[in-house]
């Protein structure tokens, strides 16, 4: 029951089939489209009811610049990028550390560390959420960027430790013992030999990591209540309540916001070099 | 003073004994080629030796200093791997002096080891390229390259020649011979292929089961096997095996008998360990195998040939002497082998009558110890 290749000349299926992938790629697409179609509308049409239909005006423009100068947007997303940037930055150097050493040191008990590391990701993050708030309080870090950036990094780093201990394990062993009968140290032959071989690893977890942290909403709306310290999910929100009929704003905001995951791709995307250790060992 | 000295070196993988009370003295300057059969624990010796496994008893001495519980980096060896283990990302001129970039030297001294290095392998013109650039030869001439520039005490190669094809392995292996003979150091090498070990070592070890079988110079330990494994293990084609039983038992003397084969009387016999009535083993290489003898004397088997191997100046037969049965033949058919140094014309079906000099044969215990008196070994 695996997908086979349709023949060049059976018409009727590949009709039929390129048909339903093309309806599925619409459905997929339609929420999105939706909002950017609104975006660029005008508040009045959308009072009119005209939701589907060719825009009579445009007013890109007017609604992009409307985020910019009649909402708080730009302080949520600086305050985003405050806190999605160390989070990413944390995560890397934490599970590089972890992933390195777990698929490289094993020593007693590392088994178990890397299972906990593993099994912490079954665990429904919501469970946490009085515990880890109460935390934040007694902190004194309840209501900053440092409560979100903490949670993001402890929470993330055992999925990413997961990736690159398994990463780094997959290059080739001789390579840790031609190092060490180099007389590399440990940090030497991380510096000089793992990290430049996994950074496509490093590029793919920093895209995954940014985006999960940058979409964050639950834990936004949990550690978070000034507008001060909101990062964009939590803001758009905020949008609904003040502008509840102005929906081309809260659209041009929402597409503003989602601009810096896709961003963060086409950056991250000359990393993803193929192959990198090719020629590391045998021909 | 001996540059290498492995005491009572034993090495567990948790219940599986990898190494059993190793000892072995390797001297200044030497090349020392050890073999055996996959799993026989050689490569394992040689990273223990390397550092890159810790043992579970024992010694290793190298340069008289007791290096047993150092870093790989600070024995004094360099190490040139299978896979040849280049780091990618660097350049051919960077994965040379990686070593000495690691010890922080200072850069021009970095240069200078890695221009001498790269103009004795002939790899100046490729010094700015990557690994990936490089054909497999040349890779294997970096990692060599990576080894000579840290001026090691004492070189080690793990099966550095089985990833080439045959011509390149063959090149390779003489200008590994070359470089031995320019460079000086001691030289251990892993390998399982038996011409590399004839052709290039000093003394060879045979390791198998994680014990170490014999040590000697090649011509020796082909002309005086200590044992069974040792005469089948070296010498291709391989020596041809004949299950036989004692049948008197004197001073010196033993008198054996197989079906098919006349009875045999081998002189100058160490007699102890074994009675009348054991099963010993005798053995022949295909070479001391002689058509149609014209020598009377010699004992001698009648035999159909069942396949003809022309090897251009050299012919192989493996003939079928039933009931006379070979066991271990390379062929696994109970067939024996012959090799003649001569373009033969004898084809698949022929009978032939195939006699051997007692002399050239060899008599092995039941516990596979060589019971036959030292054979003169060919002079160089």
């Amino acid at each position: 029951m695996y997908p086979r290749p349709i023949p060049e000349d059976a018409r009727v299926q590949r009709a039929l089939y390129l048909g339903g992938v093309a309806l599925v790629v619409i459905l997929w697409l339609l929420p999105l489209l939706a909002v950017m179609l609104t975006s660029i509308r005008s508040n009045e049409e959308l009072m009119a009811g005209n939701y589907w239909g060719w825009p009579q005006k445009f007013s890109l423009i007017e609604n992009y610049k409307a985020v910019f100068e009649q909402t708080a947007m730009l302080r949520f997303f600086l305050n985003s990028l405050l806190i999605t940037i160390p989070s990413v930055i944390g995560v890397l150097i934490l599970s590089t550390l972890t992933g390195f050493v777990l698929s490289r040191y094993p020593f007693c008990g590392s088994n178990l560390i890397f299972a906990l590391f593993v099994g912490g990701n079954f665990l429904p993050a919501q469970i946490m959420m009085i515990p880890v708030r109460d935390l934040m309080v007694r902190l004194g870090l309840y209501d900053t960027v440092y409560a979100l950036i903490i949670f993001h990094i402890a929470f993330q780093t055992g999925f990413a430790t997961l990736f690159m201990r398994n990463f780094i394990a997959a290059l080739p062993g001789e390579l840790f013992q031609a190092a060490r009968a180099e007389g590399a140290s440990p940090f030497q032959t991380l510096r000089h030999v793992v990290l430049p071989l996994v950074r496509p690893a490093l590029a793919a977890l920093a895209i995954l990591t940014f985006t999960f942290v940058w979409n964050d909403y639950f834990w936004a709306i949990v550690l978070t209540q000034s507008d001060a310290v909101k990062p964009v999910t939590a803001g758009l929100n905020n949008l609904r309540g003040e502008w509840t009929s102005a929906w081309n704003i809260v659209s041009a905001a929402t597409i503003f916001v989602a601009l810096p995951p896709v961003v963060m791709f086409f950056m991250m995307q000359k990393h993803f070099v193929a192959g990198l250790t090719m020629g590391a060992v045998k021909g | 003073m001996s540059s290498v000295e492995l005491r009572k070196v034993d090495k567990h993988y948790g219940s599986y004994h990898a190494l059993k009370t190793v000892d072995l003295k390797i001297e200044k300057g030497e090349f020392v080629v050890m073999v055996g059969p996959s799993g026989c624990g050689k490569s394992t010796l040689l990273k223990t030796i390397a550092g890159l496994e810790a043992i579970n008893s024992g010694q290793i001495v190298i340069n008289g200093r007791d290096v047993t519980r150092e870093e790989p980096g600070d024995r004094g060896i360099a190490m040139v791997f299978q896979s040849y283990a280049l780091y990618p990302h660097m350049t051919v001129a960077e994965n040379m002096g990686f070593g000495l970039r690691m010890a922080k030297r200072p850069r021009t001294e970095i240069e200078a080891a890695v221009k001498r290095a790269a103009r004795i392998l002939r790899l100046e013109e490729q010094l700015d390229k990557r690994p990936k650039q490089l054909s497999g030869g040349q890779r294997q001439r970096v990692a060599i390259g990576r080894a000579i520039t840290r001026s090691p005490e004492v070189f080690l190669f793990d099966e550095p020649l089985s990833n080439l094809d045959a011509a390149l392995r063959t090149q390779m292996r003489v200008e590994l011979s070359g470089l031995h003979a320019q460079l000086g150091s001691t030289m251990i090498y892993v390998t399982h292929d038996q011409v590399e070990a004839m052709t290039m070592a000093d003394r060879i070890v045979i390791l198998n089961k994680g014990r170490i079988e014999q040590v000697g110079s090649p011509l020796e330990l082909y002309a005086n096997p200590a044992n069974i494994f040792v005469a089948g293990f070296l010498g291709a084609p391989r020596m041809n095996f004949i299950e036989a039983k004692a049948v008197s038992v004197e001073e010196s003397a033993v008198s054996v008998a197989a079906a098919g084969l006349p009875a045999l009387s081998f002189g100058g016999i160490d007699v102890g360990g074994f009675s009348a009535g054991d099963t010993l083993t005798i053995g022949i290489r295909p070479e001391a195998l002689h058509v149609e003898p014209s020598n009377r004397a010699m004992p001698v088997f009648s035999s159909r040939v069942r396949l003809v191997e022309q090897l251009g100046r050299e012919t192989v037969l493996y003939v079928d002497a039933s009931p006379l049965q070979a066991t271990n033949s390379d062929s696994g058919t109970g067939n024996f082998t012959l090799q003649l140094n001569k373009v033969s014309a004898i084809g698949v079906g022929a009978t032939l009558q195939v006699g051997f000099e007692i002399g050239d044969a060899y008599l092995f215990g039941p516990d596979g110890r060589t019971l036959t008196p030292r054979k003169p070994v060919a002079s160089t």
